[in-house]
């Protein structure tokens, strides 16, 4: 009974923390912007949903294959935007307009 | 019959292939087709046939969309989208 | 004669080939005035033909999309168990077929044992179309201008002082799992959903990843035109090999020698596994002949 209501709980803020991340990618102009609350579904979402489901499922082989996506994602969805921003940041010329940039040897 | 998840699927699905055809740039048509091939694989795995959903999320999400960003460099069509 | 085709033909394939030029200009310019008079009529025929062009084409999809709705109301419903889908031939693959192919997958028992002549032509139609697209894309000397190689290796150099150091890291961690969860899903075609086709595109998709991390050099260290001549051909007569074997032993789930097992474990299905290994091999090195071709022009 407590398993089924975290677990729906869970689920439930996973699918707000969605929700929030596409309000966000519409209302934000700029692709970097864009991409910081796209970045917010993918990672704080997905864990908080798949975490309610495995909660909801008990121990199971489904739990421990959750725990791997879990895994991939947390590994691919940073590293994605990442490369996304990266090729904003070398492909859009008027880059300093919008935002500051530090170059690679002051980081260095 | 058809329950309300399968109706948005392929409500979905729809919107995806028309904005596939009006969509103006190049790139945003080829990521609309990406997004259509992961909404058929969850229609696959309703259909109850999981072979078919795996071979569409590897073939049609990931190679597919691969091979048309890697022909739009090659024709120059992503640089054009910046100088505007 | 017959040399003579041949040598038109290599020369047309090479390139070198000569004649009159199809899309060269007659440079004939016609008197000003007939000219505009030409060009204002030219104008008025295009105008009415676009109309007559929009019209057409409703009418024709309309049609088409009243006829195949008219076809989709004909057919029986979906689930009925009268319907022409569920005749002695489901009958037999959904009853006999375990017992005749030893796999638990009963996809991948019809399409590598009773339908395994379809999947054949399928790998060969992706070696075909590789084919086809090595004929077209692939680079040498013939096809290939200065500035396009000057463009290349600028391009080159770009590539290799812009890798990025987390994606590479990154990279290393996922595309063991990546290839091995591929390997996993060829291999245990016959008892999981997944097969040749899935698995071999899943490991395909890992080495693209792999060459857009360390470029494309780092593949063809492991990975160049040899290997992937020798891995598909190699595939395809194996394929054949055992398919022909199976044919000639009577098919159609006749005793062939080759034990079956108990379904459900790896080596069991008695010709599956090797047929799903074969075309998981052509498909893998299929997608990333395909990247890299029309990536750089080269495997």
């Amino acid at each position: 009974m407590i398993k089924d209501i975290l677990g729906a709980i869970l689920v439930f803020l996973g699918v707000c923390v969605m929700v929030i991340a596409t309000f966000g990618i519409y209302r934000f102009k700029y692709v970097l912007n864009r991409m910081h609350a796209a970045a917010l579904g993918d990672t704080l979402g997905l864990l908080l949903i798949l975490v309610g489901l495995m909660v909801l499922s008990g121990w199971t082989a489904g739990t421990a294959k959750m725990f791997i996506i879990i895994i991939f994602m947390w590994l691919a969805s940073p590293v994605m935007s990442h490369m996304i921003a990266r090729a904003e940041v070398l492909t859009y010329q008027h880059i300093t307009e919008e935002c500051e940039v530090i170059s690679n040897d002051d980081c260095v | 019959m058809t329950t309300a998840f399968e109706l948005v699927l392929i409500i979905g699905l729809m919107i995806c292939a028309i904005s596939a055809l009006k969509a103006k740039r190049l790139l945003v048509t080829v990521v609309i087709y990406m997004a259509y091939s992961l909404l058929m694989t969850i229609v696959w795995v309703l259909l109850q046939s999981p072979d078919l959903a795996i071979t569409e999320a590897a073939v049609g999400a990931g190679v597919t969309g691969m091979l048309f960003l890697t022909t739009l460099k090659k024709i120059h069509a992503l640089q054009g989208t910046k100088d505007e | 004669m017959k040399k003579n085709i041949w040598a038109n033909f290599s020369s047309w394939v090479n390139g070198t080939a000569e004649g009159k030029d199809p899309y060269e200009i007659s440079e004939k310019v016609q008197p000003r005035e007939e000219r505009k008079r030409f060009k204002l009529n030219e104008e008025q025929k295009m105008h009415l033909f676009n109309l007559q062009y929009k019209i057409v084409a409703a009418v024709v999809c309309l049609t088409v999309v009243g006829v195949l709705l008219y076809t989709l109301f004909q057919l029986p419903l979906f689930g009925d168990p009268r319907n022409p889908a569920v005749n002695e031939v489901v009958e037999r693959y959904v009853e006999d077929g375990l017992k005749e192919t030893g796999a638990v997958n009963m996809v991948a028992g019809m399409i590598l044992d009773y339908r395994a002549f379809d999947t054949f032509g399928e790998s060969s139609v992706l070696f075909l179309a590789v084919t086809s697209v090595m004929m077209l894309l692939l680079r040498d000397e013939k096809n290939i201008s200065k500035e396009e190689d000057i463009q290349e290796a600028h391009e080159r150099i770009i590539e290799r002082e812009a890798s990025d150091p987390i994606l590479r890291y990154v990279v290393s961690l996922v595309m063991p799992c990546i290839l091995l969860f591929g390997i996993y899903v060829v291999l245990n075609g016959h008892i999981s959903p997944g097969g040749g086709f899935s698995g071999g595109a899943i490991m395909g998709a890992g080495f693209i990843l792999y060459s857009a991390a360390f470029g494309t050099d780092a593949v063809s260290k492991f990975f160049n035109m040899k290997t992937f001549r020798t891995i598909t051909s190699t595939a395809l007569l194996c394929y054949a090999a055992s398919k022909a074997y199976s044919f000639y032993t009577g098919a159609n789930g006749l005793p062939t020698g080759i034990p079956l097992g108990t379904p459900g474990a790896i080596l069991s299905s008695g010709l599956i596994l090797v047929l799903d290994v074969c075309v998981g091999l052509v498909v893998a090195c299929t997608m990333y002949g395909f990247y890299s071709l029309f990536a750089k022009g080269e495997i």
